[in-house]
């Protein structure tokens, strides 16, 4: 079993990116025993289907002409027994797969000849076209399959290829649903209109650019279905209008053993029964495993994840008076061939009560993992591999998740960049903002609600009685991110964490939330760590700032420090590419390149290759984070750089 | 003055609500109300407004992807409101774009060779081989990607490297004008400087004409000749890219100056205290259902009684173009100035 698997993942002559992409599918689907187990099933169902004399020793429709050995159970000449013309039933079962395949077959190219390319049309044309195939696909849908089946019989034949043509016409129902579906979705799709804008025809569109992305569902879909169709095929043999009553179809030897009418005949139901469950259970099992591991994120389960680490020894003090005091924070992510990316290292940082720390770095520099893992929520296969983290004074490195939840929603609130998304859309806004307050205090249930409606009014949603009965699509982007902070702010919270809270607002909403913030800050003294990568949003709202570059700290600085004389030649990069800084028309300055993947984290100072002013001595030795006053700056040649405030220099 | 390569004459474009069974008949959304600009080769014209302004909408109708209800679209000179579909290859082969998301612009089943090469094979009939391999190299270079990106599918790049992508893609077919419906929007800082000099080489390269569309005018002032402030479908201010931005003559175009924060504490303190003046917990009337008078009344802090009765008409303002606005007809009658002394001292007064 397992040597098929590897020889097929192995064999793939595709080029190398594809046949990556491809084995890891291979990969994940073997992994699952069943899948295995199924694979092999439906395997040998082919082989008997194309050459059934290799698998059966006995001719299927021969019996005993003697008829002495009439239903005998299983012996070594017959493995399963014989019927009642002393016919060898697993030669019988062998042969039945023919019929089964040839269902399959029939059924489905009917199913997908008419309903793929019809849920295609209907989908993309939409309008009077849509609802008339529809309205016919959802009468035809409604009835019985059987039912259509026997139609078409009475129309044709009744033989087994007009039954599945009455079946295939049914299931073709399924496929209009499944094609038109997924062509409603992917029209909406930006690359299909980037697709018109080039000036494709829509058949073009539909071949090339829709079709593909149908397959996956697609396979799932016929796996699925082919075992509904052998099933059914079954069904039509058994009460006689499919396989003639002579065939080895395995529908028919069920009805044989009721026809037999003797006891010995009941074992007969065994061997076509048990071909049939183990079928349809093989195409169920097969369909599910394609659909698991069509999934890009399975992968990473596999890899071994350490329990527990044992941290060593910090050296750092937490700092005494901090909300949220971090030290020397480390994560470390399981890679392929046991390595190890550590995507954050030696991070600390504090916040005081009242204070706003602002976090900016590009996307991929680490500022939301190091929230994520000081709160105790390292995404899973990452863990913490070196650090100490304490909250309001208390250790809180290795807190059982269980007390973790009771400090997160209550001394910690969240505001996230998505402000509908982070609402669940099926409840009303004030159900959401009363269920911490349930959770957490010992409020009743009209307190609660009394209190949700202070919230929204504090944060300046108007008329908040009225709002509280409202869903959050109801919300603009705006309103929907002072119902985010109304959330965080419900139980008093001593820490507020923003992450990138205004990146996905309109910038006049933008300024208006920040306003909100910063007052809500001032009536409840909380500390707030806001993380962005917007240097704008830092000079208008932070106190401190912490500069992140690919998972460690950079730089730290008061805010008027930090823009009016940056250290660290990556501070001075970010604002010197911000279209704000520059009056005129000419080129941007720019950070050449991207932030590198943790697995690529060069060895010397991680921004060398970037930076305009690297040395060879930044390229190999690791820069440190070194004391500048009260601020810290890790950079082997701050010294050197006197950089000034840096508006209008290049403009 | 060269000719304009695209005029948009007095457009309108609104979405009739549509009556379903059991339903009352929506109402119909009004998303652009009668905007005109014209864009000549080499020059950019911005659009810049938020969300729901109607900018992008601009944008579809020009590309003809949503019908248009009043005006007249002309490509250098010729009216191209309505392509007939036989005429929509030759359209094509003018007009392209960059949109917003990186992401699900481009199909994650194609290699970078496909999504740059289609255009090629569709529009000058090049198969598959090496002479459309070496256009496609020149295309990538030309947006400052290395040739070993022919083979790369999306999810194996960044979004800079996909706008960059996406920029070629418009490029192959060699058009007029290339519509950047928030192209550089969901770019980080770093990146988003790149792909805007990506877009000024290739202006300089290729003459093509740009509409930028953007919601923050720090970002369309940098990259336009010309810009238009849009609100609720209608263009309230348009002009010179840099008068507008020094000397805004419309209170909406001073509060999304005021709104975009600059790296700089202290000029942020100022930008803050001005942003502040504008009213926080009003919210733009829906396109659906439009005021009478100018639809940004009720958010302005400077409204008057006639603002609230009528649509202001467009008036010359003092950076050459022009505004829509009572505040320069009637009340104070700042005849097309700055509008931001008055709003401050209007808010100082208070």
């Amino acid at each position: 079993m397992s040597d098929a698997s590897t020889a097929v993942a192995v064999s793939a002559p595709q080029p190398v990116q594809a046949a990556r992409a491809r084995s890891g599918f291979w990969m994940r689907l073997f992994r699952n025993p069943l899948t295995v187990a199924a694979a092999v099933w439906v395997t040998l169902l082919l082989l008997a289907w194309l050459w059934p004399g290799l698998l059966a020793p006995h001719d299927p429709y021969a019996g005993d002409v003697t008829l002495t050995r009439t239903f005998e159970g299983p012996s070594w000449d017959h493995w399963l027994g014989t019927d009642g013309q002393g016919r060898d039933l697993y030669s019988r079962v062998v042969f039945g797969a023919r019929f089964a395949v040839n269902s399959i077959l029939i059924a489905m190219v009917v199913a997908i000849g008419l309903g793929v390319p019809l849920g295609l049309f209907s989908g993309w044309r939409g309008g009077r076209a849509d609802r008339v195939v529809m309205w016919v696909n959802d009468v035809l849908f409604s009835l019985p399959i059987v039912l259509l089946a026997m139609a078409v019989i009475i129309i044709l034949e009744p033989s087994l290829p007009s039954a599945m043509l009455g079946v295939g016409i049914a299931m073709a129902t399924r496929f209009v649903r499944l094609t038109r579906a997924v062509t409603l979705a992917e029209k909406e799709e930006l690359y299909v209109d980037a697709a018109r804008i080039t000036g494709l025809s829509p058949p073009a569109i539909l071949r090339r650019y829709i079709t593909p992305n149908l397959l996956p569902s697609l396979i799932v879909q016929v796996a699925i279905i082919s075992g509904a169709v052998i099933l059914i095929g079954a069904t039509l043999s058994f009460l006689g209008i499919g396989a003639k009553l002579d065939d080895p179809d395995w529908g028919v030897m069920l009805a044989r053993a009721r026809f037999d009418f003797r006891l010995e005949g009941i074992w007969q139901i065994v061997p076509a029964g048990g071909a049939l469950v183990l079928t349809v259970l093989a195409f169920n099992l097969l369909g599910d495993g394609i659909r698991d591991s069509l999934g890009r994120d399975a992968a990473s389960s596999s890899l071994t994840v350490p329990r527990k680490v044992a941290l060593p020894p910090v050296v750092q003090l937490h700092a005494s008076g901090a909300v949220l005091s971090i030290r020397d924070l480390a994560v470390g992510f399981p890679a392929p061939g046991g390595m190890v990316n550590r995507v954050l290292s030696d991070v600390s940082l504090e916040v005081f009560p009242g204070e706003t720390l602002g976090v900016v770095g590009e996307s991929g520099s680490g500022k939301s993992m190091t929230m994520l893992a000081a709160l105790g929520l390292t995404p899973a296969p990452g863990y913490l591999s070196q650090g100490s983290v304490s909250f309001d004074g208390r250790e809180v490195t290795f807190l059982p998740e269980q007390e973790w939840q009771e400090i997160r929603g209550r001394d910690i609130g969240m505001i996230f960049q998505e402000p509908v998304a982070a609402l669940n859309p099926a409840l009303r806004v004030g159900r959401q903002l009363m269920q911490s307050l349930l959770v957490h205090t010992d409020m009743s249930k009209s307190q609660a609600r009394a209190r949700a409606a202070e919230l929204l009014a504090e944060v300046q949603v108007p008329d908040p009685e009225r709002r509280l009965d409202q869903y959050p699509h109801e919300f603009s982007g705006g309103m929907a991110q002072r119902v985010g902070i109304a959330m965080a702010l419900a139980c008093e919270p001593k820490l507020l964490i923003a992450d990138e809270p205004t990146t996905a607002l309109d910038v006049t909403v933008q300024g208006q939330t920040l306003d909100l913030m910063a007052e809500v800050q001032q009536r409840h003294g909380m500390a707030v760590i806001l993380i962005t990568h917007d240097l704008g949003v830092i000079a208008d709202a932070a106190d401190r700032v912490l500069v992140m570059y690919a998972g460690q700290v950079v730089e730290t600085a008061s805010v008027s420090t930090l823009f009016s004389r940056p250290r660290h030649p990556y501070t001075r990069a970010l604002l010197d590419t911000m279209p704000q800084s520059h009056r005129g028309h000419g080129d941007l300055p720019v950070i050449g390149g991207v932030v590198p993947s943790a697995a690529a984290w060069p060895d010397g100072c991680r921004f060398a290759p970037r930076c305009e002013f690297a040395t060879d001595q930044c390229r190999t030795s690791v820069p440190l984070l070194e004391a500048v006053g009260t601020d810290l700056v890790r950079c082997v040649r701050h010294a050197e750089f006197e950089f000034g405030p840096h508006a209008e220099t290049s403009a | 003055m060269t000719a304009p390569f695209l005029e948009v004459e007095n457009l309108h474009v609104h979405f009739a609500g549509r009556s379903r069974l059991f339903r009352s008949a929506m109402p119909t959304v009004k998303a652009v109300n009668g905007i005109s600009f014209a864009i000549e080769p080499h020059r950019t014209f911005g659009l810049v407004g938020e969300s729901g302004s109607g900018k992008s909408t601009v944008a579809r109708a020009v590309l003809q992807l949503t019908d248009v209800t009043a005006g007249t679209i002309r490509l250098d000179g010729a009216d191209v409101t309505r392509v007939p579909r036989e005429a929509e290859l030759a359209f094509r082969k003018r007009v392209q774009a960059v949109l917003q998301d990186p992401y699900s612009s481009l199909n994650q089943v194609h290699q970078v060779r496909t999504i740059v090469g289609d255009g090629i094979t569709r529009h000058f009939g090049i198969k598959p081989g090496p002479e459309r391999e070496q256009r496609i190299l020149a295309l990538l270079d030309e947006v400052g990607l290395a040739g070993e990106f022919l083979d790369r599918y999306p999810y194996e790049m960044s979004g800079g490297q996909r706008q960059r992508v996406s920029i070629a893609r418009a490029l192959a077919v060699e058009p007029g004008l290339i519509i950047a419906d928030e192209a550089t929007s969901a770019l980080d800082v770093s990146i988003q400087s790149q792909v805007i000099n990506v877009l000024r080489r290739v202006q300089a390269d290729t003459g093509v004409a740009f509409l930028f569309i953007g919601h923050d005018l720090d970002v369309v002032r940098h990259v336009s000749d010309d810009v238009g402030v849009m609100y609720l479908g209608y263009l309230v201010e348009q002009g010179g890219a840099d008068g507008v931005y020094d000397l805004p003559a419309h209170p909406y175009t001073e509060m999304l100056i005021a709104s975009v924060p600059v790296p700089d504490p202290a000029a942020q303190a100022e930008r803050r205290a001005l942003r502040q003046t504008f009213k926080k917990d009003t919210e733009p009337p829906s396109p659906s259902d439009l005021p009478v008078g100018c639809p940004f009344a009720n958010r302005c802090p400077v409204a008057m009684d006639i603002c609230t009765e009528l649509m202001p008409e467009a008036t010359a303002a003092r950076h050459g173009g022009h505004v829509r606005c009572h505040l320069h007809t009637s009340g104070p009658v700042l005849a097309g100035e700055s509008v931001v002394p008055y709003i401050r001292s209007a808010s100082t007064a208070r």
